[in-house]
């Protein structure tokens, strides 16, 4: 039996729905490309309330997610959002997740939705005594709100001034009188905001309705469809597709989320190893010339076979075929020539930096218009 | 006719792969169906054959790919490629807008069409056929 979301019968009414991670999900509403040009160019809203939402809290939070995480933690300011793994000890991805400091003792910790319950587990395995862990996925909802016009959106439900709250910050206030947790994040590329209404369960939905509805006015509701068209547009990867147990940051080509210097974290010793910083694959990004290259497809050099392809789709902004690709690290440089077997034909591609849309004209960082 | 929201032509013949055959002056104009369209939700890529290529009945002719997924176009006639609808390369959506007028995809001139047509569907056997699928 399927799980859904606090929004399900919204999504009942005006999706196509989809199967995703236990749960069913909105696939679309009018079509994946509209949605993902909404984003890009005005506002569009998500239900992520699929992914898992944790509460660590207590005297012993800070010690205990500084030993889980490979970024350091209490350092952080109060109200910093960051972007983080959790290892196994080998220094493989258990998964990617975001956590926001709300106080030096009370954490929110927001991950992949499939990976929810493993990551549970190895928490609660590793938590000392007095560390409080709460599943707040069934008891909240989340909804992202992402593009240049996001902002906007969101401010018309809230009284916090949202101009004074940065990239990565986070903090709490209530939106359409809801108790809310507002993270400036997203999944996207573009600026944006990831909303947590804490009272929302399946069966009281009404305060996530009224959030979800309201944004709905001033921004496109958006399905999983643009939801990964969009993450990989910008270069994010996908756990589970483009990152799993067996790669390590510095194969997942995310090393930077390792605080320099830091040891004493879970998978800390296997990453300390020279061999493991110097990987034979690497994740890197992929425009193919024409054609759309797909997860699985094999990716050759000159010499034959140099890695294969992790996630693939047609980019509706530069209308090309792009990928993410597990590529060996001789020829993952930008620039190198490869090329896919796209079914019979062999199309010509180039390893390239995501994000794969021009920055002036896209994305948190283009000219303000 | 309209079954559930997919308009299916009657002056057309079909396959049960979602593919519409026309027979215009001694060519086959091919396309895929509105509800093959609708179903792939945005045709972001055609993959068709080249002119003068050869392709035969109910087998792989290319592809049409949405932003999720790759749906295999079988043809529905055996013969030769004479036109290919070039608009596609710069406009795939035109399958979505318009799959029996501007979003064709080949023209193919048949060796035997005048056999082949009767593996065919009518608008109504076409129509039968969506209404089975959607129960599943």
């Amino acid at each position: 039996m399927l799980r859904t979301t606090q929004l399900h019968d919204y999504h009942a009414k005006h999706s196509k729905l989809t199967e995703f991670a236990g749960f069913e999900m909105p696939l679309w509403y009018t079509s994946t490309v509209e949605e993902h040009l909404a984003v890009r160019n005005a506002s569009g809203i998500f239900d992520v309330s699929h992914m898992g939402r944790f509460a660590v809290k207590g005297g012993k939070a800070s010690g205990f997610l500084e030993s889980l995480v490979p970024t350091n933690v209490q350092s952080q300011p109060l109200s910093k959002a960051f972007y983080t793994l959790l290892l196994n000890d080998r220094g493989g991805i258990i998964d990617d997740l975001i956590i926001e400091k709300l106080a030096e003792d009370r954490y929110m910790v927001v991950v992949n939705a499939a990976n929810a319950q493993t990551d549970m587990n190895h928490m609660a395995s590793r938590a000392p005594n007095g560390l409080d862990i709460e599943d707040h996925t069934p008891s909240s909802a989340m909804i992202a709100v992402q593009g240049p016009r996001a902002q906007d959106s969101l401010q018309t439900l809230t009284q916090l001034d949202l101009s004074q709250l940065k990239r990565f910050r986070c903090a709490e206030t209530t939106v359409a009188g809801e108790h809310a947790l507002i993270s400036r994040t997203g999944y996207t590329g573009e600026d944006g905001f990831e909303v947590i209404v804490y009272q929302a369960t399946n069966d009281r939905p009404e305060g996530a309705v009224k959030v979800w509805e309201k944004l709905a006015e001033t921004s496109a509701p958006c399905g999983l469809g643009a939801r990964d068209s969009l993450r990989l547009e910008a270069g994010f990867p996908l756990h589970g597709s483009d990152i799993d147990q067996s790669t390590d940051p510095y194969e997942a080509d995310l090393a930077w989320v390792i605080s320099a210097g830091k040891t004493g974290f879970v998978g800390s010793e296997a990453l300390a190893n020279p061999e493991v910083q110097r990987p034979r694959t690497i994740r890197k990004g992929l425009v193919l010339d024409s054609g759309i290259p797909r997860h699985g497809f094999g990716v050759d050099g000159p010499a034959g076979s140099v890695g294969e392809v992790t996630s693939g789709t047609f980019s509706p902004i530069t209308r090309k075929g792009i990928a993410l690709c597990r590529i060996s690290a001789e020829s993952s440089e930008f620039g190198t020539r490869v090329s896919v077997k796209v079914r019979e034909a062999q199309q010509g591609g180039t390893i390239s930096k995501p994000p794969f849309y021009d920055e002036q004209l896209f994305g948190w960082k283009r000219q303000k218009r | 006719m309209e079954i559930q929201g997919y308009h299916i032509p009657e002056d057309l013949l079909y396959t049960k792969e979602h593919e519409w055959a026309k027979e215009e002056g001694g060519t086959v104009r091919v396309g895929i169906t509105d509800y093959a369209a609708k179903t792939l939700n945005d045709v972001v890529y055609v993959t068709s054959p080249k002119t003068n290529a050869s392709v035969q009945q109910m087998k792989s002719m290319g592809t049409v790919e949405s932003i999720k997924a790759v749906s295999e176009i079988y043809s529905p006639v055996s013969g030769t490629v004479t036109k290919v609808n070039a608009q596609l390369d710069s406009h795939p959506e035109l399958v979505n807008k318009s799959p029996y007028g501007e979003g064709w995809l080949v023209e193919v001139k048949p060796t035997d069409y005048a056999s082949e047509k009767k593996s065919l569907l009518d608008a109504k056997a076409y129509a039968a056929h969506i209404e089975s699928v959607l129960k599943q």
